[in-house]
Formats: C-alpha cells, sequence, structure tokens
C-alpha cells in the first residue's frame, strides 16, 4: 500500500541556517508515527513545510500521490492534513462551540461518513461538551489544548500532525489525550506526532522516526529505534 | 437549528430597527432645515460606517481612507450624470461597483502586507485618489470638484425636498443596518470572525485568509459606495477634500467611539460625531479637539465603543447582583470546608 504522505528530499534554509537537510519520510495510512529529536531537530520545520506556513527550499511533498509541495495553508488543509500547532490556540474571543462551527464550514465535501456530524458531537469526543457556551479565552490550557484537537478534528482531516499535543498537560490530562489519538486511526485518520517527550512517545506510537539537525537518523518500530546507539547518542544525558 | 436559536439573533436586529422607526418619525416634529440637513449627512455616515464595521468589526481590518471609497462613488455619479446623462437609481448600483472594484485595487496589494501597514497603504491610496481629483483638470473638475444636478425621483415622485430626501436616507441607513446585521449573523460573518481571532488557526482551518480580507474589503466598499451616490445628490457639488485623510479618520473614529462590533455601534457613532459640536456649539477646531479627546479615551476605556461600554455596564450590573446571590448561597459550603 502506498504512504498517504511521502515526503522526499525534503530540505530548509533560514538564510543560511539548514533547518531540514533533504528528509525522507513515509507515514503509512492509518498509522500513528512519532517524529522525535532534540530541540532545534527540525521537526517543527518539517510540520511548518508540510502545511505550507513555510516554503521548502527543495525537495517534495506527496499527499495521496498528489504533490502539495509549496501549497498555502489553507489548501492544504483542504486536501485533507489537518494540524494543531505547538502554542496552544483557538479564537479566543469567540465561543467555543462557534469555534468548532467555523472549523467545519471550511472543510473539504469528503465522502467518507462522518464520525463526528455537528459540532456538539465534536465537542462530546473531546469530552469539551459542557463548555460549549464559554469564550475560548477563558478555557483552562487544559482545555484549550483539546479544543485545539477539536478545530483539526472538524476540518475532516485523513491525517492529523500533532505539534507537541501534551506540552504543558499534567498526567491525568496527557492520558486522557493519548485516548483521544489512539482512537482516531479507528475514525480513519491517520495521525503523525512530533514531540520530545519519549514517555508520551512510547504510549502513543509503533513506529518513530528520529531527527537530529535536520536529517532523520533512525526510523523503524519504536523498541528498536530507542534501541538504536545513533539515538541513544543523541539523548545522551536525556532519560529514555 | 431549532426556532429559539433562530430568533436570538433576530433579537439583536429589534432595538436598531425601534430607534430607526423612531428617527422616521422625526419629520412630524417639523424639525428645522438645519437639523435636517445634519442628520441627512449623519446618516449618509452611518451607510458608510456599517460597512467599515464589517472590516473592522468583523474582520479586524482598519481602514484609514474609507473616504477615497466614498470619494469614488460620488464622482462616479457626477460624471455619469454630466457624461451620461444617467440618473440617481442607475448611478446608486454602477457607483457602488465602483467603489467595490476600487476596494479591490487597493486592496489587493494592500492586504498584502499585514496590520498596521495596511492601515498607512489605505491612507495613502486615499491621499492620492485627493491628488489624482485635484489634478484631473476639467474631468474631475480639479479642486473645486464637480456639479452634479438633477432630481431625484422615486415612483415619480420628486424626493429631493429636504424631508423626503431624509426619510429616504434613513431607509438607506435601514437596508444598511440590516445587511450588516444578516453578514454578522452568517456563517461568512463567523469566517471572518476567525479571521480577526487568529489568522494562523483559521488558515490551518482550510480557510483562505488573504481573500476573505479582499471580500471584506469589497463589501465595505459596496457600503462606501451607496454612501457617496447619497452624498453626491444630497450636497449638489463634491469636491477632493471632502474624501482626503480627515473625513477618512472622521469615519474610523466614528466607528470605533459607537462600536465597531455591535450593530448599534456605528449608528451611534455616526449621530454623535454629528450632533456633538451643534449640541456643544463648538466651532470646527473645537470639535476636532474633543472629537481627539473622544478617541483616546475610547480607545483606553471602552475598547468596544460606547454601546458596548453600554452593554458591558448593563450586563456587569447584573451579573454583579446575580454574583451576589451566587456568593450568598455559596458562603455556608465555603465555610464548611
Amino acid at each position: 500500500m502506498s504512504p498517504i504522505l511521502a515526503i522526499s528530499g525534503l530540505s530548509k534554509q533560514f538564510g543560511g541556517v539548514t533547518a531540514l537537510a533533504g528528509v525522507d519520510l513515509a507515514i503509512e495510512e492509518g498509522e500513528i508515527l512519532g517524529v522525535v529529536g532534540p530541540n532545534g531537530s527540525g521537526k517543527t520545520t518539517l510540520f511548518n513545510v508540510v502545511t505550507g506556513v513555510h516554503k521548502p527550499s527543495g525537495g517534495t511533498v506527496l499527499f495521496r500521490g498528489r504533490d502539495i509541495t509549496g501549497l498555502a495553508p489553507h489548501a492544504i488543509s483542504r486536501a485533507g492534513i489537518g494540524y494543531t500547532f505547538q502554542q496552544a490556540m483557538a479564537f479566543a474571543g469567540l465561543g467555543v462551540l462557534e469555534n468548532v462551527q467555523i472549523a467545519g464550514e471550511h472543510a473539504r465535501a469528503g465522502g467518507t461518513a462522518n464520525p463526528w456530524p455537528t459540532p456538539q458531537a465534536l465537542l462530546d469526543f473531546v469530552g469539551l461538551s459542557a463548555l460549549g457556551g464559554e469564550k475560548a479565552g477563558v478555557l483552562p490550557f487544559g482545555s484549550l489544548r483539546l479544543l485545539g484537537l477539536a478545530l483539526a478534528l472538524a476540518t475532516r482531516p485523513s491525517l492529523l500532525l500533532l505539534d507537541e499535543p501534551a506540552a504543558g498537560l499534567n498526567d491525568r490530562e496527557t492520558t486522557a489525550l493519548v485516548g483521544l489519538v489512539r482512537q482516531l486511526p479507528g475514525h480513519g485518520i491517520t495521525v503523525c506526532v512530533i514531540d520530545h517527550d519519549m514517555k508520551l512517545m512510547q504510549m502513543l506510537c509503533r513506529r518513530l522516526a528520529v531527527l537530529d539537525f535536520g536529517s532523520k537518523i533512525a526510523d523503524g518500530p519504536t523498541e528498536a529505534v530507542l534501541a538504536d546507539p545513533k539515538v541513544l547518542d543523541v539523548y545522551l544525558g536525556g532519560d529514555l | 437549528m431549532n426556532a429559539g436559536s433562530a430568533l436570538k439573533p433576530l433579537r439583536s436586529l429589534l432595538p436598531v430597527l425601534v430607534i430607526l422607526a423612531l428617527i422616521a418619525l422625526v419629520p412630524l416634529f417639523s424639525p428645522s432645515n438645519r437639523f435636517l440637513s445634519l442628520a441627512i449627512s449623519a446618516g449618509i455616515n452611518v451607510i458608510a460606517l456599517y460597512g467599515l464595521s464589517v472590516l473592522f468589526g468583523q474582520t479586524g481590518i482598519l481602514s484609514m481612507g474609507h473616504a477615497a471609497l466614498v470619494g469614488v462613488s460620488a464622482y462616479a455619479a457626477a460624471i455619469l450624470a454630466r457624461d451620461f446623462g444617467v440618473g440617481f437609481w442607475v448611478a446608486l448600483p454602477v457607483a457602488a461597483v465602483a467603489s467595490a472594484i476600487f476596494a479591490m485595487i487597493v486592496g489587493v496589494p494592500s492586504l498584502r502586507v499585514g496590520g498596521h501597514h495596511f492601515v498607512i497603504m489605505t491612507f495613502a491610496f486615499g491621499q492620492l485618489l485627493a491628488i489624482v481629483l485635484t489634478n484631473g483638470g476639467d474631468y474631475t473638475g480639479a479642486a473645486t470638484g464637480l456639479d452634479i444636478a438633477g432630481p431625484v425621483t422615486l415612483f415619480g415622485a420628486d424626493v429631493t425636498e429636504l424631508t423626503r430626501y431624509y426619510l429616504m436616507v434613513v431607509a438607506f441607513v435601514t437596508v444598511a443596518a440590516v445587511a450588516s446585521w444578516a453578514i454578522i449573523h452568517s456563517s461568512y460573518g463567523r469566517t471572518l470572525r476567525a479571521i480577526r481571532e487568529n489568522e494562523k488557526l483559521a488558515a490551518s482551518l482550510g480557510i483562505n485568509v488573504g481573500r476573505h480580507k479582499i471580500g471584506a474589503f469589497v463589501v465595505s466598499g459596496v457600503f462606501a459606495g451607496v454612501s457617496g451616490v447619497l452624498l453626491a445628490y444630497f450636497l449638489g457639488h463634491i469636491s477632493p477634500s471632502q474624501f482626503s485623510s480627515f473625513p477618512s479618520i472622521y469615519l474610523a473614529l466614528m466607528v470605533m467611539i459607537g462600536g465597531a462590533r455591535l450593530i448599534e455601534g456605528p449608528l451611534a457613532g455616526g449621530i454623535l460625531v454629528a450632533f456633538l459640536p451643534e449640541v456643544l456649539n463648538l466651532d470646527p477646531v473645537q470639535s476636532r479637539i474633543v472629537y481627539g479627546i473622544c478617541l483616546i479615551a475610547v480607545i483606553m476605556l471602552l475598547p468596544d465603543g460606547l454601546i458596548g461600554g453600554i452593554v458591558r455596564a448593563l450586563r456587569g450590573l447584573f451579573a454583579g447582583k446575580a454574583k451576589q446571590e451566587a456568593e450568598r448561597d455559596a458562603a455556608p459550603s465555603e465555610a464548611r470546608r
């Protein structure tokens, strides 16, 4: 089966700094892939280039065989790639329910059955249904993260990119989030998570790819990758 | 969606309609011609302000050259009347489209640069238009401007007479208010608010931010266009200085003072700024000083404008009572802990 997202030779330079140095990465349909690496290894840049926030300096991104390299963010979203930001975000001045309504209104016309046909159903799924009438700006941080997830899901993605989804969450909130993310492949949503929290990644992902200085240094089953001497070297001093 | 939630937005329109109905009754009290003239000018501004409220209140984009959009249609109406013998009702849609097109021409390059740069770009385009009109020779009447003659008729009746024109302007204000209300409560309005709140997030959800920002500017241009035709036919004479930087700043000021996000805001702002110097008996220099002070006060104290402030104060009053009661109820359980 061909991968849902095929990244090949993807590179990005910011002035003289190389953030991505020709990364190849395939995301398979239905999996939860983890992309790890120390700070500054190019994880977020990888997401930003795939989602159109930054234009790549070279390489291609194929989504279900379609070349989406360098498309604008809204076009990438409409193609079926949803994503959440490292900084939890919502439309702070608008109601929680209105937030999800907006997110659903620009979704592509998907042929598949929508697991969450209404904004309310999505709020139920992420556990925010009681807060639908609140302004998004007053939500506690943990709820804001969940709302961010609901917004991305409202666009009916077939691939969901999560940038440090558990950053700033306590253990209980993290466990709840992991529970939600694990259900997504069952709803036909492939997931790619980037994070440096190895505990989270072990809970979520059966496959890991490791970035270091903008290059992929390992890619394979989670256990094997974590035993890889190259990976251990990168994380030397870190608690694996 | 049940009937209750479908009716809720209608309720927000009701106060404006009631106020406008009362305003339409003013001629019964045989007001002076001076009063009617001021009211007509205010109403014509309010129409443009409703467009500006879509742009600034909903989308979060501030135009400091909005009078130029009014000017484009005013001049279009005058030139259409002079060169083609076109009357008011034909000029109205044509000139509104001209303003919309001008808005697009300004918007495409200006909205590529974000935020504060856009404000400066609209200001520059506004000045540019005034310069072009001033140097347009006989075609634009140079600094003197153009006369626009010809009666405005409605169903065969001449409405050029002051009271009738007043009522027609009130009708147009009503249409503008309803149109602005319809935009606010549509999914299009929601999209614009999303852009106002967070452009990056909006784009990630499939919203074409650039196109919608230009779209909102064009929509505000249509309102400005209608306002311009009414202005040209009301004054009978237009000149470049009416559409340069000061009138643009006044429009921005009015929408900020009234409050851009609420449907009553443009109406309040337009009326207040038109009648304040009259009521306080201020000369033009004094009134500029007062406007300046008002603007600073509103920005610092009432970020949602006068109407927003009043609504907040009322809510605070009721919420305060509710809170006190809630606290009284909660107090025993606090004590138990």
